[in-house]
């Protein structure tokens, strides 16, 4: 689709184009014909009136044909007699059709000498006049054409109703045919956002083909992806029992400076492969939404930090009730204070309520992130530690399980640096309606 | 009092020699298993405390056979995982696992979830009080299979597993003081030996998450001799 006419606009301008030119090249030949009909129309009835006057007039002694003459004449047609010779008949080729459409309808009135002329002026009018048999003349006038624009302009626009019928139903006809195409293109934009789309098969054969190899495609990729992420999943499953017989094999190293260290890398490993699996998962295992008290959440996390000495703390109500994944959403705080405590030597993690949002915040005292990692950091398998100087420990995906989390109860995350210094990681949750205690 | 007897049930070769050989050296008797079959002919060949079993089995597996051992038996059960999804755990429990124990795991570790387990069954488990399901307080409901607390408005309230057998030794003795020794001792399933933690920041955290606007926890402390639990439990 180039411009922003699309395919629609397009097949529509052809449309356009192709009725309005049937609609002119049709009104200009009917228009035309029509206007011969009228003029063949009019020779006629003049014919008729000019044979009925040249044989009343005939028949009448001359003294009594100029009074015939006058009682002739109607509104329409002019008649008075002339014994006079008349003037030399003036050239008037565009009504020579007319004289001999006139000579078709009454042969009488071949020999007669009939002459037409064309009077100029507003008013046009056709005068003309012929020989009775004596030699004299009947002279003749009659108005020429006519209101004949006004009717005209009626006519088109009456001709124009069907031709805005037939756009119409145009518009509609090409709207459904590409329907299919449009839910194509909303389909694509939704491919990648998690579940299949699958785009029901209609239209017009061609779309169709296009729709069923679309969705094929879609399957294919679906499956690969699946694949991976099974294939990596049985990995992250299979490397837990070795790893347990390590954990077990460890307990026989007598060295306690090696055990020790020994120890360090297994949970190290272990918990590489449990954020991995975290990452992985939740696809064909979704945690279920339940009501949780979040606040009894993030302070239990805070706690086992705090159990282990670690310097976090807890800021916010006691009680806080939401639907939500809760164990997702505590690991998604776990990640957060983990960062925090890693870039950092405190977390304050603190949980407020405003209007219809639940803001969860971890704020840290490092050296915060530089305003154009932001977005980098939230991708899996990155991390900020230039190579490896600090002693950087998992995968790199402490983020992107935060994000995952957070997307899935359709919040926000967001990292932005304190004025103060330090990094401020933010999840903000959207409460239905007020469903809180406490 | 005889070594207790715990059949393992782990169908990798090595694992399963590792952690035989680890429960034996903690004192306790093992009959290894690999399979389904293999853990019936083990349950024929004498009385059996406990029972370690992994979840992926070979055959029929893991979750099954818990099903099929809590038809005949109310011996505890551990669940070994590889998998250490909550689905699992979840369903695990409300099989009437006693534990759920993710791979991997260390010696020391399961030693303390076994002597928990063994000890909570010799402590609490008398002839009467059998494998109770449910307690209510206060409008507050526990789910002692699901290790679960809801609230009064039905909300899930997260527990540490020490919080939650604090919460269960309060349940068993309510209205009655209970001394801090006795506390800790009924308590100690959980807290383990890594991080002997103080009865009394526990009991603290326990009475915050207890607390609602309206009413505060239902813990009292009776000053130089420990703590009461002050409501009403009824058990399902």
């Amino acid at each position: 689709m180039r411009g922003s006419l699309g395919l629609l606009g397009r097949l529509f301008a052809i449309l356009l184009l192709t009725v309005l030119l049937e609609f002119a090249v049709g009104t200009l030949i009917y228009e035309r014909s029509s206007q011969l009909y009228l003029q063949d129309d009019e020779a006629r009835r003049l014919a008729e009136h000019l044979v009925i006057a040249r044989k009343l007039l005939t028949e009448q002694p001359p003294e009594d044909r100029r009074l015939l003459g006058l009682q002739l004449t109607t509104d329409r047609y002019d008649i008075h007699w002339s014994a006079a010779a008349p003037p030399p008949p003036p050239l008037s080729p565009e009504l020579e059709r007319m004289r001999r459409q006139i000579i078709a309808w009454e042969p009488s009135l071949e020999k007669s000498g009939l002459w037409l002329r064309l009077t100029p002026g507003r008013h046009s009018e056709v005068n003309g006049g012929l020989r009775l048999p004596d030699g004299s003349w009947l002279y003749f006038g009659m108005p020429h054409g006519g209101g004949k624009w006004a009717f005209t302009i009626g006519r088109m626009g009456l001709a124009l109703i069907p031709v805005l019928a037939l756009l119409l139903a145009g518009w509609v006809l090409i709207r459904r045919t590409l329907a299919p195409l449009r839910d194509l293109t909303h389909a694509t934009h939704r491919i990648g956002r998690g579940s299949e789309v699958i785009v029901p098969e209609a239209g017009t054969s061609d779309v169709r083909n296009l729709i069923s190899a679309f969705n094929a495609m879609q399957a294919r990729i679906h499956r690969l992806i699946n694949e991976r992420t099974e294939t990596l999943a049985a990995v992250g499953h299979d490397l837990r029992t070795p790893l347990a017989r390590l954990q077990l094999r460890l307990e026989e190293v007598r060295d306690s400076d090696i055990r020790d260290a020994m120890g360090d890398d297994l949970e190290e490993m272990g918990a590489m492969l449990e954020s991995l699996l975290a990452f992985l998962g939740g696809e064909k295992d979704p945690e279920p939404v339940v009501r949780t008290d979040i606040a009894v959440s993030i302070a239990t996390v805070v706690d086992a930090f705090q159990d282990h000495g670690r310097d976090v703390s807890y800021d916010g109500p006691d009680h806080l009730e939401m639907e939500v994944r809760g164990l997702s959403l505590r690991r998604a705080v776990r990640n957060l204070i983990e960062n925090a405590l890693h870039y950092g030597h405190r977390a304050r993690v603190s949980l407020l309520r405003k209007d219809d949002e639940v803001l969860i915040r971890v704020d840290d005292d490092g050296p915060g992130i530089p305003r154009e990692r932001l977005e980098e950091v939230l991708r899996p398998f990155s991390r900020l530690d230039d190579a490896r100087q600090r002693n950087t420990r998992g995968l790199g995906l402490g983020l992107a399980i935060v994000q995952k989390a957070v997307a899935a109860e359709r919040g926000q995350l967001t990292l932005a640096n304190r004025p103060e210094g330090g990094l401020r990681a933010e999840i903000c949750l959207y409460l239905p309606r007020s469903a809180t205690r406490g | 009092m005889t070594a207790p007897s715990i059949i393992l049930v782990e169908d990798d070769p090595p694992l399963r020699t590792l952690t035989a050989r680890a429960l034996q050296e903690h004192g306790y008797q093992v009959r290894p298993a690999s399979s389904g079959p293999e853990m019936w002919v083990a349950f024929d060949a004498g009385p059996v405390d406990l029972v370690v079993l992994d979840v992926m089995l070979p055959g029929t597996n893991g979750i099954d056979l818990c099903r099929q051992i809590r038809r005949k038996s109310d011996v505890p059960i551990i669940f070994i995982s590889a998998k250490g999804s909550e689905t699992d755990r979840i369903v695990g429990l409300e099989l009437g696992a006693d534990d759920y124990l993710p791979k991997p795991f260390g010696t020391r570790e399961l030693i303390a979830r076994i002597r928990a387990i063994l000890r909570r069954v010799g402590v609490e488990r008398g002839p009467d009080e059998h494998r109770e399901s449910e307690a209510h307080f206060d409008g507050w409901s526990v789910n002692f299979p699901r290790r679960e607390l809801r609230s009064p408005t039905g909300a899930i309230v997260d527990l540490t597993g020490a919080e939650f057998d604090l919460l269960g030794s309060f349940l068993s003795h309510p209205q009655r003081v209970i001394a801090r020794e006795r506390l800790i001792e009924l308590s100690r399933t959980r807290m383990g030996d890594s991080s002997d933690r103080s009865i009394d920041v526990l009991v603290s955290r326990l009475r915050r998450k207890l607390s609602t606007q309206e009413k505060g926890a239902p813990i009292t402390t009776v000053r130089g001799v420990g703590y009461m639990f002050n409501a009403e439990v009824s058990r399902a």
